[in-house]
């Protein structure tokens, strides 16, 4: 029906098999990272599509970006947590061999 | 003396014996008149005027009846009047082959008004539509003198006309065996004939259309195999069958065939229509399962199709329809062929507008209290609210809207055509759709509504489809983007609205919305999005409903992916509702479908999304006699069937699917399946690996790939177990290893707090 340009998940997907040269040349490690890079975005299709942008792949990098800063937002905030958690410890540690 | 009637009209058509057309009406009294009226056909053409005057002089020299007059007609795209001529003929009966003529001899001339079938005509002219109440006044020779209208095609509560139904079922699909019997019902009579010997079955028949006289033979493969198996027997024994009124006429064929639409093949099979009575084969009809009789009636009257035509037709020959009438009642000139082309655009432009409607994909996993809103017929909305037509768009005016993505100009000057004509149905729908939400599902008029509702809603999202249709004639390509445009940007304020409010989205689908807030769980709850959705859109959007909770779920091929339109919930009224799983696919065993239905009828259960895991061990138990059933055999075999679409023609596959391997068999045993059509086919162990269910032999049970059914149904059963953390390879351990539940659901740390489980494999 008229539509004359690939979808969001076709240009992700066009983009990853670009790099298969690049994908085969990487450590299995590595390559898990990168297909893991890509599914991130894959959850951003409808940004990717409304970005209009010439060169898609750089919404599809920004895609991943997000995903990484969002999870390294949420390692942050656990270490905080934990940070809080072990400074409670040590007070505890200190006050229970002060008071022994 | 003059006779006046009041009651429905049923059928026009055009008249071969006196040349006008004729009109079947049901009288108050139960009377079924058959009445004639002139009914001369007008159509124009235009152009070079060398021409026009060459195609004048053809005419004067026709043996037909033509009235030529040079005159000015409105077209739609220009605001100039333009000059043309008119053609009037006579004899309606004539006009088709003569314009078929004309247009061989002439194909330079434009032409208009010329492809329009007889009776959105009449509509237009006389304002009576198909099974409305009308008035008719008759002569002494018993044509028509005078026909008024007496209710509307958009009344809610029209009285239905008390049609006489004939219903006629073979015992067996034809395709796979040769029926023995007929069912017939008709008023409070029932009766099972047998097929062999044909002369009492004939005479069986043609006593019943005689006495009953039915207005609708509805069949099942009637269009297919019944009713010409029928006539054959008829005219080898020389009995008459009377399935026409009309016995001046002939039953028409119109020929089987397959098309492409939406990306997909669509197989249409043989059509047999009757004159003077209707044939509606419900297995040839389109969505005759979605609306039934109900909705094919509502299509018939709101486009003036005859009820034949409305049954078996795509909702855009509607549309069309309904379009012409308004152009004819405008007096705006309707182009033969569709005369505006797409507009010069670059790569830059296309990559901007040309987006469709905007999908995000969801978050992945299982959340309770969600919210699913959706805009209320969003595209038609759009449509009347921002006036685009194909007229319309692109022109810059003084009081002009722009589209921002399009950098384009909508005319707010004059209503137009398109949203013109959606606006009666868009307001029908919105009334139904109100009532049906006051109503009780047991109140007699909630069952009409609903179909009368759906055959509507296919109008309306064809009504949209067609402005980007390259043969529609009132279709261009800009008001279809006009048109995304609009909804992309109303489905970003939608979100911006909700997430303004403290409500995460958790997925937008076209029109729709499923939202979350912690702590909002009640219909109150909700309607403060309602209300801002509405004030930052002007368009209408309802709460579809609360679900206790709802699934969204990843890709089958990479579980990290999420699928948009791919989910399962539970409303708060205990109301199931599936998208994009198996249960919902035409090529899922019917055994799988009842196994995945059953398991969600027990999670539906529970109270809570937190005490879904209490429901795994009576959903193992039901799995575990499943899986039973299928290694004892006990089983009925069509539980096994499945249902494939032929995608091409079989020389073009390179590795035949399994649907192309059962239509070999088929082949070989001379029955030709063609692109479009379905075929039955079982599972085997062996080298075939399928069996065409149609063959004449019947298939071995014992032959059945049992492996290849239980592995699809525990895939089915992980499907919905994925989201509580159970995956497929875990269940496989419950069902078989016998392992206990050592490893409890829903053992990874929740990334979201507001979702309640991850699928064990995602981590």
């Amino acid at each position: 029906m008229g539509r004359t340009l690939v979808t969001a998940t076709q240009i992700i997907l066009d983009e990853q098999r670009e790099f298969g040269d690049f994908y085969r040349a990487l450590r299995r490690a590595d390559q898990q990272a990168f297909e893991e890079l890509f599914s991130h975005a894959r959850k951003h299709t409808a940004p990717i599509s409304m970005a209009s942008h010439a060169l898609p792949f750089e919404a599809v990098l920004l895609a991943m970006l997000l995903e990484e800063c969002k999870k390294s937002n949420q390692l942050s905030q656990q270490l905080d947590e934990l940070g809080k958690v072990v400074d409670k410890l040590h007070q505890l540690v200190d006050e229970f061999t002060s008071s022994a | 003396m003059n006779v006046e009637y009041t009651g429905w009209l049923l059928d026009v058509y055009t008249d071969r014996k006196e040349g006008g057309i004729v009109l079947w009406f049901l009288g108050d009294q139960g009377e079924r008149l058959f009445l004639r009226q002139p009914f001369p056909v007008v159509m124009y053409a235009a152009g070079d005027f060398s021409r026009l005057r060459a195609l004048w002089h053809y005419l004067e020299k026709q043996p037909m009846q033509v009235s030529l007059e040079r005159t000015e007609r409105r077209s739609l795209f220009d605001p100039d009047m333009l000059t043309v001529m008119k053609i009037q003929v006579k004899k309606a009966f004539e006009q088709p082959r003569l314009f078929a003529r004309i247009k061989q001899y002439f194909p330079e001339l434009d032409y208009y008004d010329a492809d329009i079938p007889i009776f959105p005509r009449f509509s237009a002219k006389y304002n009576v539509f198909p099974l409305t109440r009308c008035r008719v006044v008759t002569g002494t020779n018993g044509w028509i003198q005078e026909i008024t209208p007496l209710g509307s095609r958009w009344d809610l509560d029209s009285e239905p006309p008390p049609l006489r139904i004939l219903t006629i079922e073979p015992d067996i699909d034809p395709s796979h065996a040769q029926p023995a019997k007929l069912e017939i019902r008709y008023g409070r009579y029932h009766c099972r004939w047998e097929m062999k010997p044909e002369k009492p079955l004939l005479l069986c028949l043609e006593s019943i259309l005689r006495r009953y006289d039915p207005d609708l033979i509805l069949t099942n493969w009637g269009d297919t195999w019944l009713i010409s198996r029928l006539l054959e027997y008829s005219r080898q024994l020389n009995i008459p069958l009377s399935l026409n009124r009309d016995p001046d006429c002939e039953v028409i064929y119109k020929a089987q065939r397959s098309y492409y639409t939406y990306g997909t093949v669509v197989h249409r099979g043989q059509q047999i229509h009757l004159i003077g009575r209707w044939h509606i084969d419900a297995l040839n009809a389109m969505m005759f399962g979605d609306y039934g009789l109900e909705g094919v009636f509502e299509l018939a009257r709101v486009s003036a199709l005859p009820v034949q035509v409305a049954a078996r037709n795509s909702p855009g020959s509607g549309i069309t329809a309904m379009q012409n009438i308004t152009a004819l009642r405008k007096e705006i000139l309707v182009p033969y062929h569709k005369q505006q082309t797409e507009r010069y655009k670059t790569a830059f432009d296309l990559i901007g507008i040309d987006k469709g409607g905007l999908v995000y994909q969801p978050l992945i996993g299982l959340f309770p209290d969600v919210a699913e809103i959706d805009f209320i017929s969003m595209y038609p909305s759009i449509m009347r609210r921002h006036n685009i037509s194909p007229e319309t768009v692109g022109n810059q005016h003084l009081n002009a809207q722009f589209v921002r993505d399009l950098g384009l100009f909508v005319n707010q000057d004059q209503p137009g055509l398109v949203p013109e004509t959606l606006a009666p149905l868009l307001d029908k729908r919105i009334t139904l759709k109100q009532r049906l939400l006051e109503l009780h599902p047991w109140d007699c008029r909630y069952k009409p509504y609903k179909a009368q509702s759906a055959a509507l809603k296919w109008l309306l999202v064809v009504c949209f489809g067609y402005t980007g249709y390259k043969n529609a004639k009132f279709g261009k390509i800009e008001a279809h983007e006009a048109i995304t445009a609009y909804a992309r940007e109303v489905l970003l304020r939608a979100k911006e609205a909700a997430e303004v409010l403290g409500f995460t989205v958790l997925h937008m689908y076209v029109d729709g919305l499923w939202i979350q807030k912690p702590g909002a769980c009640n219909v109150a709850d909700f309607q403060p999005v309602l209300d801002e959705i509405l004030e930052r859109t002007g368009l209408p959007i309802a709460l579809d409903g609360i679900y206790k909770w709802v699934a969204f779920l990843p890709s089958r091929q990479d579980n990290r992916v999420p699928v948009a339109n791919r989910y399962f919930g539970v409303f708060q009224n205990g109301e199931i509702k599936i998208r994009g799983i198996e249960a919902r696919r035409e090529d899922t065993p019917q055994f799988i479908v009842q196994t995945q239905m059953e398991i969600l009828k027990l999670l539906s259960k529970a109270p809570t999304a937190d005490s879904l895991p209490s429901l795994l061990p009576d959903i193992t138990q039901l799995l575990r006699r499943r899986l039973d059933e299928i290694q004892k055999g006990s089983l009925n075999i069509e539980q096994f069937l499945v249902r494939q679409k032929l995608s091409q023609a079989l020389n073009e596959y390179r590795v035949p699917s399994p649907a192309a391997r059962a239509a070999k068999q088929l082949e070989a045993e001379g029955k030709l399946i063609h692109i479009g059509q379905h075929v039955r086919l079982l599972y085997v162990r062996g080298e075939q690996r399928v069996i065409a269910w149609d063959l004449s032999l019947p298939p071995d049970p014992a032959t059945l790939d049992v492996i290849r059914y239980k592995r699809d149904l525990l895939r089915a059963a992980s499907t919905l177990l994925g989201p509580l953390g159970v995956n497929e390879d875990t269940l496989r351990n419950w069902l078989f290893s016998n392992a206990s539940y050592a490893a409890p659901p829903g053992i990874l740390p929740k990334t979201n707090p507001n979702c309640r489980y991850f699928d064990v494999s995602s981590g």
